[in-house]
């Protein structure tokens, strides 16, 4: 693909004096699947697109293309700058952003991550379908690597970049009727170790294996981080949103200040920086500000492009999606503050408690009170006594986040990087009370 | 096109592939949005690209590009033969086609109006004209419109002289207003939610779902919610409404019915299914009342078409007969597995740029013989819930829970109030055997589902569910909270 400039520049021209928007995306990525003990599916994916924005004078339009030629562009720009002329004027569009001061950010790319070949990861699957079949389970998952890289730039002198690679082991292991689960994702693949989640996964499903039927009722529950992660991501996509804030259906709507969360949880949105950092600009190229959402408990802010800001009589802090958007800006780099118990202190001080590895398939019911719907999966047990007493038959849950999370009991002290609504580090979670609504046959 | 894509054919024939094919797809997409009286989305996107995906020694590889000549295409092959070398390292059960004969066709949705004609203003003013409706009351603090439309124009050859050239053609549209007043978010959508109705075909469709005119009564119904009392909870007889049992459908049959899923391939991901091949024929899935068709010759269907993504021409054939669950959802690597001789044809790809894997068809629940009138009328206790909200299935497929826009409570046989927050919850084949009556032919409506997510990487695809509305006895009615 040509250079992102030289596409810039070559659209810019085509243009003519209006302004304009590019957005570049460049991905490449394989994914290797297997299930029942061999690879199923094996895929390499290479593309590049240019979303190319037009705002006139209250008018604005999109066009969007995967062809790189002249006459490709060309046409892609005629098209766009003719749909400005079929449209009234809105007088609250705003214009374009001018360039602003971008922080560097992190590095976040290993060449070596982005380009592990077929055979690297079959090797990989292969380690872990050769001990599963030795010990009679049975393996399912994927290996994934590749690169993302976007490119903003405007007429008005915006031009950002960013690079990031990333490798994410997932892996699901059957042993009779028990299903374990176990995830590692880094942007550098010398940080996945890849033994300890196939330990973890192998061990979970030889624990879960002929799981009992529990009353569904509200027990005291202890939320592995990516179960925890789940529900967080979900909490922070709905309420911290500067749509959602100013149309007044988020439960932070009137209530920034206030403390109607625990003390033990603090989250912050922060993309230049720390274990979920990522795009350290927007997808306007407004250099995105680290912003703490809670601290202590006490909601202390909500995430805004430039649009939500006005209308909230505030400052961009560097989230907007595309532009326009239908939906919300959104924290999309969540970094929870870790506490001080492990998962197993957690255990040991729980007379009874259920512990959760993974939700699956959660689902908002209320905004006002973030009431989510979700099952159980690959791991829940009941702990009885500070000690895991027997595995347990996957249960539905219906709870109130902002009830729940109001009930921290113990948060984990190590954080684990997910990938839900974006990215979130996040540690596990004991809460005094949680509504387990239904159960399920197995 | 063709003459492009026999490069790929022509490199796997030379390795000694098993199979190959390539699909060439050139997409153009339309999609407006107005939120709040302001163009939320307006764009328009072309992509033009292929994908390569070989069988060698039993094992896939799968490679693609928006790069399209002779060049990239040869990379990508050799590309797709590395990756199934690498994958044959782990090949326990080789995996092998269902014979098909070999089709050269062209095939194309019937259209009346190219909506990619139409002018955007006028789609504009539509849309504008609707949200104005839908505002007319401070208490709606949300309203949104949108219409999109997508055409593909796909090339299809593989190493077995398939040869398929289609122009697959969809129209959508939908509108919602969400009212907020008292600690209370109430959202209404017409004609459905999650984006409104979708069908295969032109902008007649947008023209017949009139939007701007069902905007007053949505906008009204909306409003109502706020102030309508919490849905009790309890066993109560349900009565679905056709928005609505479209996604049940989906969820509970759709997707238990997925041959990979049945078998284990979607473990990992999204989960397995409690229909089991050993069921196939025998299990009581339903009442003998229910009878579900999976239909990719449906006028109107967004899964309709020629041919599927594994070249195999477009069938019919019952899931559900008689109550018995009777037939799954299958491609060509996995029909072998429940005895079959041939593909049903359920196997498409999200794009150029995936791989091609087993997808729910239409699928739709076909009318009885009740009138529906009758059905309320014959209602003690029940509820009829509209439009879906929110939904949730485990990774057999078995335990659900869905929530719908509105209820309405029946007593007595007559419909009476209207309440918030309805929610239903049930295990499936419990709840289809629960299934006494479906409403006959003349409220059978087809709704299209455009958004379904499955494998890894993630794929979208459409489809359609048919149904009248049906009643459902007995069923868990709100959350124990407790």
């Amino acid at each position: 693909m040509t250079r992102p400039e030289k596409i810039c520049e070559r659209i810019f021209a085509l243009a003519k004096g209006v302004q304009t928007e590019t957005l570049i995306e460049r991905a490449s990525g394989a994914l290797t699947r297997f299930a029942d003990n061999e690879i199923s599916q094996n895929v390499h994916n290479g593309s590049s697109t240019v979303s190319i924005r037009f705002v006139d004078n209250g008018r604005t339009s999109r066009v969007t293309l995967n062809q790189f030629d002249q006459a490709a562009l060309e046409r892609a720009v005629k098209t766009g700058l003719e749909t400005l002329k079929r449209q009234k004027k809105d007088k609250n569009l705003p214009p374009l952003a001018g360039p602003r001061p971008l922080e560097r950010g992190s590095n976040i790319f290993s060449r070596e991550t982005a380009e592990l070949s077929p055979l690297y990861r079959a090797q990989k699957i292969k380690n872990l379908v050769r001990i599963c079949k030795k010990a009679g389970q049975t393996a399912y998952g994927t290996l994934e690597n590749g690169l993302t890289s976007y490119t903003v730039a405007n007429t008005r002198g915006v031009f950002a970049s960013h690079l990031e690679s990333y490798v994410i082991y997932d892996i699901t292991v059957k042993a009779g009727s028990g299903f374990g689960w176990a995830q590692t994702q880094a942007a550098d693949v010398e940080k996945i170790d890849f033994e300890a989640v196939n330990r973890t996964a192998r061990l979970k499903a030889a624990m879960s294996k002929n799981p009992r039927d529990i009353k569904p009722g509200l027990y005291p529950v202890i939320l592995e981080p990516a179960a925890a992660a789940d529900l967080l991501s979900y909490l922070c996509a709905y309420s911290f949103g500067g749509r959602f804030y100013n149309e007044g259906s988020s439960f932070t709507s009137g209530n920034l200040g206030k403390k109607l969360l625990s003390a033990g949880l603090s989250i912050e949105d922060n993309a230049l920086y720390g274990p979920a950092a990522g795009m350290p600009f927007d997808f306007e190229g407004q250099p995105r500000r680290r912003v703490v959402l809670v601290e202590k408990g006490v909601l202390k802010a909500v995430v805004h492009d430039r649009k939500t800001a006005a209308a909230a009589g505030t400052a961009s802090t560097g989230h907007a999606l595309p532009q326009p958007d239908n939906f919300t800006p959104f924290p999309l780099n969540l970094s929870v503050r870790p506490g001080g118990n492990s998962v197993e202190e957690m255990i040991k001080n729980s007379e009874k408690a259920i512990l959760v590895t993974q939700f699956h398939y959660t689902n908002l019911l209320k905004p006002l009170n973030m009431e989510i719907t979700g099952m159980t999966r690959n791991g829940t047990f009941l702990i009885e006594n500070g000690k895991i007493s027997k595995p347990l038959k996957n249960m539905r849950f219906t709870q109130s986040m902002t009830k729940a999370f109001n009930e921290t009991e113990a948060v984990g002290r190590d954080a684990v990087l997910c990938q839900v609504w974006g990215k979130i580090n996040c540690p596990a979670f004991k809460l005094k009370a949680f509504n387990f609504s239904s159960a399920t046959e197995f | 096109m063709f003459k492009l894509a026999v490069k790929a054919i022509e490199i796997a024939d030379k390795r000694k592939a098993d199979f190959a094919d390539i699909r060439i797809i050139e997409a153009r997409r339309q999609n407006l949005s107005v939120k709040n009286g302001e163009i939320a989305g307006l764009n328009d996107t072309v992509t033009l690209g292929f994908g390569v995906r070989v069988l060698l020694r039993g094992s896939w590889g799968f490679a693609s590009s928006n790069n399209l000549n002779r060049h990239s295409i040869e990379l990508c092959t050799l590309k797709a033969i590395e990756i199934a070398r690498a994958g044959a390292m782990i090949t326990g059960k080789p995996a092998r086609m269902a014979a098909e004969p070999p089709w050269q066709d062209f095939w194309q949705t019937p259209f009346i109006k190219d909506p990619f004609a139409v002018p955007i203003e006028k789609k504009l003013d539509l849309l504008f004209k609707t949200d104005a409706i839908l505002r007319k009351n401070p208490r709606i603090k949300s309203a949104t419109g949108n219409i999109s439309f997508i055409r593909e124009h796909q090339w299809h050859l593989t190493t077995e002289g398939s040869r398929i050239e289609q122009m697959l053609l969809s129209s959508g549209a939908g509108a919602s207003a969400t009212a907020i007043s008292g600690g209370e978010v109430q959202i209404r959508s017409y004609p459905s939610t999650h984006g409104g109705q979708a069908l295969s075909g032109g902008y007649e469709l947008i023209e017949t779902l009139d939007l701007a005119g069902n905007a007053e009564r949505t906008r009204e119904e909306a409003l109502a919610l706020l102030t309508a009392p919490q849905c009790p909870s309890g066993r109560k007889d349900l009565i679905i409404g056709q928005n609505q049992l479209a996604l049940q459908i989906h969820e509970s049959v759709g997707h238990a019915t997925e041959l990979d899923r049945v078998l284990g391939y979607e473990e990992s991901y999204a989960g397995s299914s409690f229909a089991t091949t050993e069921k196939l024929g025998k299990f009581r899935y339903a009442s003998p009342i229910v009878n579900l068709v999976a239909d990719a010759t449906l006028p109107g269907g967004l899964a309709t078409a020629g041919y599927d993504d594994d070249a195999v021409q477009a069938q019919r054939w019952h899931i559900v007969r008689n109550g018995i669950l009777s037939g799954y959802m299958t491609n060509r690597e996995f029909a072998h597995a429940i005895g079959a001789a041939r593909s049903r044809g359920s196997c498409r790809a999200d794009g150029f740029s995936n791989i091609p894997i087993t997808r729910i068809c239409n699928l739709s629940l076909m009318p009885g013989n009740t009138p529906y009138e009758e059905i309320i009328a014959s209602t003690k206790d029940g509820i009829i819930m509209e439009n879906n909200k929110s939904w949730s299935i485990d990774q057999k497929r078995l335990n659900f829970q869905f929530g719908c826009e509105s209820g309405w409570l029946v007593k007595n046989g007559k419909k009476t109030i209207l309440v918030k927050n309805p929610t239903y919850q049930g295990i499936t084949p419990e709840f289809w055997n629960s299934c006494d009556a479906i409403a006959d032919e003349n409220h059978w409506r087809l709704y299209g589902v455009v958004n379904c997510g499955k494998g890894q990487p993630s794929q979208t695809a459409m489809m359609c569910h048919g149904s009248s509305p049906a009643r459902f006895k007995k069923v868990k009615i709100g959350v124990k909270n407790h």
